[in-house]
Parts: C-alpha cells; sequence; structure tokens
C-alpha cells in the first residue's frame, strides 16, 4: 500500500487510542482540531493522523504532549451539527513523526511508517501466547455483563486475522491510555501478544475479584434490593393511580410553607439541605420521620414573627389593678420596666424574678405584664428538672432527641418576643447529667442569648425579644451567678385584710360563675369571709382560701341544683354546718403564758409564723438541753441566750442559785418542723429569763432579733412576713430589733396601724417589754434612760 | 465495553471501504455489476486468484476545491477493495470489462458449469 508523503494534519485524541483496521467514532468540537478534520475533508485521499495526548487535561496540545506513535487513519464519514464534528475514522497504519511539525494552522507532520506486524510468527512461544489469549478472552466472556458479551464474541468468532483481534480487545476493553499505547507501539507479533496478555490476564483477575464481592454483598443485599425493587414497584403503581407518593406530597407542603415564611438566609439554606435529604428517602425509612419532624420543628418555629408592643402605661396599670390587689411596689417595678422598655426598644428585655411564697399570685402577675404589654404569655415550668438536655435539648443523632424545653415554649408561643415564665427556678434540681442552672445561665443572659443554641435545632436562636420572667418561693436555693442575672422583685404574703377584699373581689365572684350561680342564689353575711379566712385556712397565699370557697359554693350549687329556691345568706355559724367545724382554731395564741414561755417569730416558705420557745427547769439536773428540730445557728443562739442570763442574772434580778441548782431545757414546737436561724435570740432569752426569774412574759407581744453574748440586738431578715403573722395571731405588740425600722414601711397601711413596735437595740431594752415582771436593774434602768 | 455499538472491523484489510455489486448470471456466463461511481479508470484494478475474483482501486475525491468546507460526507474515498468467491477457479474464462456511467461491468464466461 501506498502511504501518503508529505505532511498531514493531526488530529489529537484525549482519552482513547485508534488501532489499525479499528473503525472509530468521534466527536470534535476543539477549533485546531476542526481545522486539521476540514483540511483533511478536502483532500482526495481524506488521510489524517490520529495521535493521542500523553496528557488529557491539556486542552490545546503541540507535538510534545503527544505520544510519539500515532495511527494513520482515514475519514470514512463525517457530519457536522453545529460546532461539533462527528466523524468516523478508519485506522490504516502505525506511524512515528518525523519530528518536524508544524503547528500553524493545525498540528501537521510528515511520517515514517511502521510496518504492520502482517507476517505470521510460527514460533511455539507465539502460539502458546496466542492461544492463551484466547483462553482468557473466554474466561473473560463468563464474568462481564451480557450486553457487552456480543462484542466479545464478535472478536472470537468472526475475527480471523490475530492482529485486529488484540488491536480489537485493546480498543473495547477498558484499559488504561498507556497500556493501549503500549500495544500500538509493539513492534512484533510477540511483542503484541505479550503485552495483551500481561493486559487480559490483569483485567481477568479484577473481574473475577469483582464477582466474588459482588456474590458476597448480593447475599446481603438481597433483602434490601428486594425490598427497593418492591418500593420503585409500588411507586410506579401509585403514579399510575394519580397518587402522589407521601414524600413528595410532605416536600411540596414544607416547601410551600418556606415560601410563605420568609425565613432568613441562613436558616433557610439549612432547611433546604434538610429538605433534599428528605426527598431523596423513603418515607418508610426511620430516618424520614426523623428528619421530617425536624424540619416541622424548624418551620414551626416564630423566626421572625412577633407581636407589637404595646407601651400604654395608663392601660398596663389599669390592668395590673384588675388583676391584683394591692401589690403597690410590685406594680410600681413593673410600670417603670414597662416604661424604659417604651423608650429604648433596643434595651434587652429584662429578666424578673418574682419571689414570694406560693399561692400569692407570681404566675398570674407574669400573666398581667403579657396582658399589659399585649405579648404572647407562656410558661415552663423547671421544678424538678435536672437535666440539662431537658432546656436545651438532645442531639438530632440520639433515639427520641427532642427540642429542648426553651425552644418548645417558644414554639408553643407562636411568637419570637413572648413573655415566657420560668416557674420554680429555686426548684432546679442537678445531678451528673449537667446542672441545668449552669444552662439558664446563657439563656438569661441578654449579652448571650440572642445567640441561644439547641442541641436539636443545632442552629443559632434569637431569645433577646423573649421578656423572661421568673419564679421562686426562696432565693437561698438559686445558685448566686443565676440570681445575679435577675432583677428580683419579692412578694410577700397577703394580710387577712389583703385576702378578704381578694376574696371578695376576685375568688368570690370566679367561684360563683364557676359553679353556675349568681350574686342572688348565694350571699355572704359580713363577718363571714373573715371567719371562713381565719378559721379555714392557714396560709401566705390564697390557694387554700379559693379552694375553700370553691366547696363552699359547690354545697351550695348542690342544694340549688336539687331544688331549693330561695337564696341562701351564709352566716359564720352556716359555715360550720356546710364546710364542717373550723380547721384552725387560733391554738396558737397562748393566753396568758406560764413562765418560761415567750412568743418568737419565724419566717418560713409559706410566709410568717408564730413560733413558742419553752423553756423548763430540770432541778437537779445539769446543763441546756435543746430539743425540737434546731439547727445549729439555733442551738448556738439558745447557748448564748442562756449563758447571757447566767452572766447577767443580778442584773435581771434572777437568783443565780436557781441557775446552778438546776438544768434547763428548751423546746420549739413543733417539734417535727425543722428551724434554724439566729432569729430567735431574743425569744430565748425572754424564755429562760422569764423561767429564772419565774414571771411570765407578756402573751401580747411577740419578738425576733438576734442577740450577742454582749447583749447587743442584731437585724433579722423578713421583718414583713414576720409581722403580718404576729398580726394573724392576733398579737399586735411586736418587738424588734432597732435596725429593722426600715423594713416596717413595707407593711399595709392597716396592719401597721393596728401593730405596735418597740425598736430595740440590746436586750436588757427588749425584755422590759417582753417580761415586766422583771426585777432588778432592768425595771430600773430602762426607767431611768441608762441602758447598759 | 468502550465503543462496542459503533465499532467495527473491516473484513479486507488495507482498503478502507467495499463497493456495492450485482451479480447476474445466464447460461454459463456472469454479469458482475460494481457500483464505482466517482473512481478513475485508470485507478481499478482487476485480478483474478484461483477461484476469486478480485477488485481493488482507489476513489479519490477530485471535485473538492480548497475554500470549500466540508459539512456532510457520506461517500467513502480512498482504498477499497471487493472479492468475488466463484465455485470453480477463474484462469482461463474470458473476462471482458467496461465501465459505464460510474458502473463496472465485468462478464466471464467460463468454460464449463459455473
Amino acid at each position: 500500500m501506498v502511504y501518503p508523503q508529505g505532511n498531514l494534519p493531526i488530529l489529537p485524541l484525549k482519552n482513547s487510542v485508534l488501532f489499525p483496521a479499528i473503525s472509530m467514532p468521534l466527536v470534535i468540537n476543539r477549533p485546531t482540531s476542526v481545522a486539521a478534520l476540514d483540511a483533511a475533508l478536502t483532500s482526495e485521499d481524506k488521510f489524517i493522523s490520529v495521535f493521542t495526548q500523553s496528557d488529557a487535561t491539556v486542552d490545546k496540545p503541540d507535538a510534545q504532549d503527544l505520544f510519539d506513535i500515532g495511527t494513520l487513519a482515514v475519514i470514512k464519514k463525517m457530519i457536522r451539527v453545529d460546532k461539533f464534528l462527528h466523524v468516523e475514522v478508519l485506522g490504516i497504519a502505525r506511524v512515528k513523526p518525523k519530528g518536524a511539525a508544524e503547528e500553524k494552522p493545525y498540528l501537521n507532520d510528515s511520517f515514517h511508517y511502521l510496518p504492520d506486524l502482517s507476517e505470521s510468527d510460527d514460533s511455539a512461544e507465539a502460539e502458546a501466547i496466542y492461544r492463551a489469549i484466547l483462553g482468557l478472552t473466554e474466561k473473560m466472556l463468563k464474568l462481564i455483563q451480557p450486553e457487552m458479551q456480543t462484542g466479545l464474541n464478535y472478536i472470537l468468532s468472526e475475527i480471523d486475522n490475530p492482529i485486529k483481534q488484540i488491536y480489537m480487545l485493546g480498543t473495547l476493553m477498558p484499559i488504561s491510555v498507556d497500556n493501549e499505547i503500549e500495544l500500538l507501539g509493539a513492534e512484533t507479533r510477540l511483542a503484541l501478544y505479550r503485552s495483551m496478555h500481561a493486559v487480559l490476564e490483569r483485567e481477568v483477575q479484577v473481574l473475577e475479584l469483582q464477582h466474588e464481592i459482588s456474590s458476597q454483598a448480593e447475599s446481603k443485599m438481597d433483602k434490601e434490593r428486594r425490598e427497593y425493587v418492591l418500593r420503585q414497584q409500588l411507586k410506579a403503581i401509585q403514579e399510575q393511580l394519580g397518587e402522589e407518593r407521601p414524600e413528595q406530597a410532605d416536600v411540596d407542603e414544607f416547601r410551600q410553607q418556606i415560601a410563605e415564611l420568609k425565613l432568613p438566609e441562613a436558616i433557610l439554606t439549612e432547611v433546604e439541605k434538610e429538605l433534599i435529604r428528605l426527598e431523596r428517602m423513603s418515607s418508610v425509612s426511620p430516618d424520614y420521620q426523623l428528619t421530617r419532624t425536624y424540619i416541622e420543628f424548624v418551620l414551626a418555629l416564630p423566626w421572625n414573627k412577633t407581636t407589637d408592643d404595646r407601651f400604654d402605661l395608663d392601660r398596663a396599670q389599669k390592668i395590673l389593678d384588675e388583676d391584683h390587689f394591692d401589690l403597690k411596689d410590685i406594680k410600681e417595678r413593673i410600670i417603670e420596666h414597662l416604661a424604659v422598655m417604651k423608650l429604648n426598644p433596643q434595651a434587652k428585655a429584662p429578666i424578673l424574678c418574682l419571689v414570694g411564697p406560693p399561692g400569692v399570685g407570681k404566675t398570674s402577675i407574669g400573666q398581667s405584664i403579657a396582658r399589659a404589654i399585649g405579648r404572647n404569655f407562656e410558661r415552663m415550668s423547671l421544678g424538678g428538672l435536672h437535666d440539662e438536655s431537658e432546656l436545651r435539648g438532645h442531639r438530632r443523632t440520639y433515639i427520641g432527641a427532642m427540642p429542648g424545653r426553651i425552644l418548645q415554649a417558644i414554639r408553643r408561643a407562636g411568637v419570637c418576643n413572648p413573655v415566657l415564665m420560668l416557674d420554680e427556678i429555686d426548684k432546679l434540681g442537678r445531678d451528673f447529667r449537667g446542672d441545668p442552672a449552669a444552662a439558664l445561665l446563657e439563656i438569661l443572659d441578654p449579652a448571650q442569648n440572642h445567640d441561644f443554641h439547641d442541641n436539636y435545632l443545632d442552629m443559632s436562636f434569637d431569645l433577646s425579644n423573649t421578656f423572661f420572667i421568673a419564679t421562686a418561693n426562696t432565693l437561698q436555693d438559686i445558685p448566686a451567678p443565676l440570681l445575679d442575672r435577675m432583677e428580683v422583685l419579692r412578694l410577700a404574703g397577703y394580710s387577712d385584710e389583703d385576702k378578704l377584699q381578694i376574696a371578695t373581689r376576685y375568688l368570690f365572684p370566679r367561684r360563683l360563675k364557676e359553679a353556675g350561680l349568681n350574686g342572688e342564689q348565694l350571699m355572704l353575711e359580713e363577718g363571714t369571709l373573715p371567719y371562713l379566712i381565719k378559721h379555714y385556712t392557714r396560709e401566705a397565699g390564697v390557694r387554700g382560701l379559693e379552694r375553700t370557697l370553691g366547696r363552699l359554693v359547690r354545697k351550695v350549687a348542690t342544694r340549688v341544683a336539687k331544688g331549693q329556691k330561695e337564696s341562701l345568706r351564709v352566716s359564720p355559724e352556716l359555715l360550720t354546718e356546710l364546710l364542717g367545724p373550723q380547721l384552725f382554731i387560733n391554738e396558737q395564741v397562748r393566753h396568758p403564758l406560764s413562765p418560761g414561755v415567750a412568743a418568737g417569730l419565724a419566717w418560713t416558705e409559706s410566709g410568717g409564723d408564730v413560733l413558742y420557745v419553752e423553756a423548763a427547769l430540770l432541778p437537779g439536773g445539769k446543763g441546756l438541753m435543746l430539743t425540737g428540730q434546731l439547727g445549729d445557728v439555733m442551738q448556738e443562739s439558745a447557748k448564748t441566750a442562756h449563758s447571757y442570763i447566767w452572766s447577767n442574772a443580778s442584773a435581771l434580778g434572777i437568783d443565780q442559785e436557781r441557775i446552778r441548782n438546776a438544768g434547763v431545757h428548751v423546746h420549739v414546737p413543733a417539734g417535727a418542723v425543722p428551724k434554724d436561724g439566729p432569729s430567735a435570740g431574743i425569744a430565748m432569752v425572754a424564755a429562760l429569763s422569764s423561767l429564772y426569774a419565774a414571771v411570765p412574759a407578756r402573751s401580747d407581744t411577740a419578738m425576733t432579733g438576734e442577740i450577742t453574748l454582749g447583749g447587743m440586738v442584731l437585724p433579722v431578715g423578713g421583718i414583713k412576713e414576720k409581722v403580718l403573722a404576729a398580726y394573724r395571731a392576733g398579737i399586735y405588740r411586736v418587738v424588734l430589733p432597732e435596725a429593722n425600722r426600715k423594713d416596717l414601711a413595707e407593711l399595709p397601711e392597716h396592719v401597721a396601724q393596728r401593730m405596735q413596735f418597740f425598736h430595740v437595740t440590746c436586750i436588757v431594752e427588749a425584755l422590759s417589754q417582753i417580761v415586766p415582771g422583771l426585777t432588778g436593774q432592768v425595771q430600773r434602768q430602762t426607767n431611768g434612760g441608762d441602758i447598759l | 465495553m468502550k465503543y462496542l455499538k459503533s465499532i467495527s472491523v473491516e473484513g479486507v484489510p488495507g482498503a478502507v471501504w467495499s463497493p456495492p455489486a450485482d451479480i447476474y448470471k445466464c447460461g454459463k456466463q456472469w454479469l458482475v455489476k460494481v457500483e464505482l461511481a466517482g473512481v478513475s479508470k485508470t485507478d481499478i484494478q482487476l485480478q483474478v486468484r484461483g477461484s476469486r475474483l478480485i477488485i481493488r482501486g482507489v476513489r479519490r475525491d477530485r471535485q473538492v476545491l480548497q475554500n470549500q468546507i466540508s459539512q456532510s460526507m457520506e461517500i467513502a474515498y480512498n482504498r477499497f477493495e471487493r472479492v468475488f468467491e466463484f465455485s470453480r477457479a477463474l484462469e482461463g474464462a474470458a473476462i471482458q470489462t467496461e465501465y459505464l456511467d460510474g458502473m463496472l461491468l465485468i462478464t466471464i464466461a467460463t468454460g464449463g458449469q459455473a
């Protein structure tokens, strides 16, 4: 065959090698390649040379970027579609460039033509390798997929020329360009056979291995695959029936929601990611429900939904007054807060902490605040919460993961600026699972909570617009760092007068309404409510009172329902008939007191209480015995009182012999209730001195105050509650430390007017008011104004 | 594998295409009609080897100008080859050729039964 001797255009290929006698379709669109083809197409013989790039990533190859062996080819067919040339080229002969390549307007060169290996090699080695190649090819035939087998079959059965067979194999098999070039460059038949054999052997090994792996995997995969296939079929059937896939319906619904929601950008991308995941999942997979729930939750969160605040202070005041009786200070503080929020809307929302005994209306004040400024109200109880994750949520990877309580409350509120009440913040538990109080630190810090991170949500949520209100019964149990972040508002217990007002204005009408009665069917006589308050309830709040009123109303409702027509006027006497005998007789007010007993005042979580300190002489006994579950501090104050009296016996007009010859027992009932604190000091001194002097203390006088061994009286806390307790108990004289005078300002006016206060700085002064029968210097000193 | 559907291997080595042909028989005479449009008479070779009749040659694209740009090409150029196998040796048979309207007509009159 005569080969062209002049320069021929070069067509560079990126990932394939054209062998002689092989016809190959190509799609060409590189401009230089198109130019090369155009030139070849206008030639008489349609010759072109085809070379493979040694680096497929080069887009404009020059002669150096090509392998130095290529193929002379003839273009058999061509069709131009837009900028693409679809051509079919047939390899003719192997060529080596002479190395004088020109690059303009397209790569071209002239060539040495290599022998076509057509003369046969009869050596035994060649024959053996050739047979091995056929064997391997047949083996391969069994390992590859059926649709590929025809090609191989054709090579084996139809082609009689071994060279062509091998070139064809080289073209069809997925071998690397380097291997193909090696085949193309083989100088002899034997060399070609050897290269092919190596390539084939490796390929067969890989295929066998692949086969093995897939058959192993197959047994495992079988069940899943079966399910998958069935599900696909189900899907097809559903589509045929016009039923939408449930998953798609979900996703569509979410998309629609998102379109309506106007989410922040960052949230949107995150949700979109999850949606795409959801779309790919089957609704039966367990992950599907998790992801779906998650997206649902994210979309349900009020990312930028708010209510408009109404800072009409007069209106707010009116609402607060409507909802609650008295509580003047608290209301004032709240109005102040609202005023600040009105003047500076950018100011961080304050965090209030309402502290007071149960039933005084802490929760309902929160509701009133929300109502006053027109925000949504949501409340969550922290009582008994001991796991940090309850607040912050669990990471979504855990089974049963849920968002934290905070975000759940926000979601329930439906806006991102609700009034959120954290109830019972003093009753947070803590254990090995973490300290929820520590998590609250972040939530309640206005400087941090704009970036609140919930583990479940795994995105930041802005809590800075939320108005947090915490409630607690005592401050003692609130961790200091937490307390530090809150503005404490104290609600003391109600006096009987307060309760009367509350019952008349709020509780009784409400109960009547609930029972379906009107004010004419049930009327209360004047003295009935005070009697009920005094003898059927004993508490700082009004919850028990409301319950009792409820009971009363129900009894009457029963009568009305049974057909009683005439209206019922309830007198105190009738109360006994309706509610049973009175529950609380003022048994605690002892009148008169025997020597050795004094009325102390105690502060408890449920308000104040009158606490009697009893002392008894033990003739012939020794030392000081203390009972009544007294704490260390209280025991010490008892000892201090005893020592003070002993050391000042003569000054107090007490016979030292009585002290020396007898032991003394101090008891504080009720014995089952633990008590502690220093404020019973004065009561201890009073009880002991009355005991030793054998004169009774005044039964109409209650007292509180810490004492020192030197005879000083130090201030104590909870004055308001204590005074109210005395007032409730009908004890109207109270001895207080001088330093507590300021606390009396908190007292309701009617109480303050009724009470008589004695502000004392030293024990002697106190005793003169409490144990008037004490002889000796006390009287003289007090009267003479010459105080110790 | 890679190009399975469209790759083909040429049956005849060294040739790019092979022309279509009609064969007629009339008594002891054969007429072989080969479509060789555009092939110059001087570029056709006829060979007899045993019972084979071999037609070879080259079709050159002489109608194209340098400034023309090919838009579509369906006619194969360059070398062609076509081999006809007869049931008996052709040596000694009377072979006549005629090139008419792009068709090569080959008349073979064998001595005995074909």
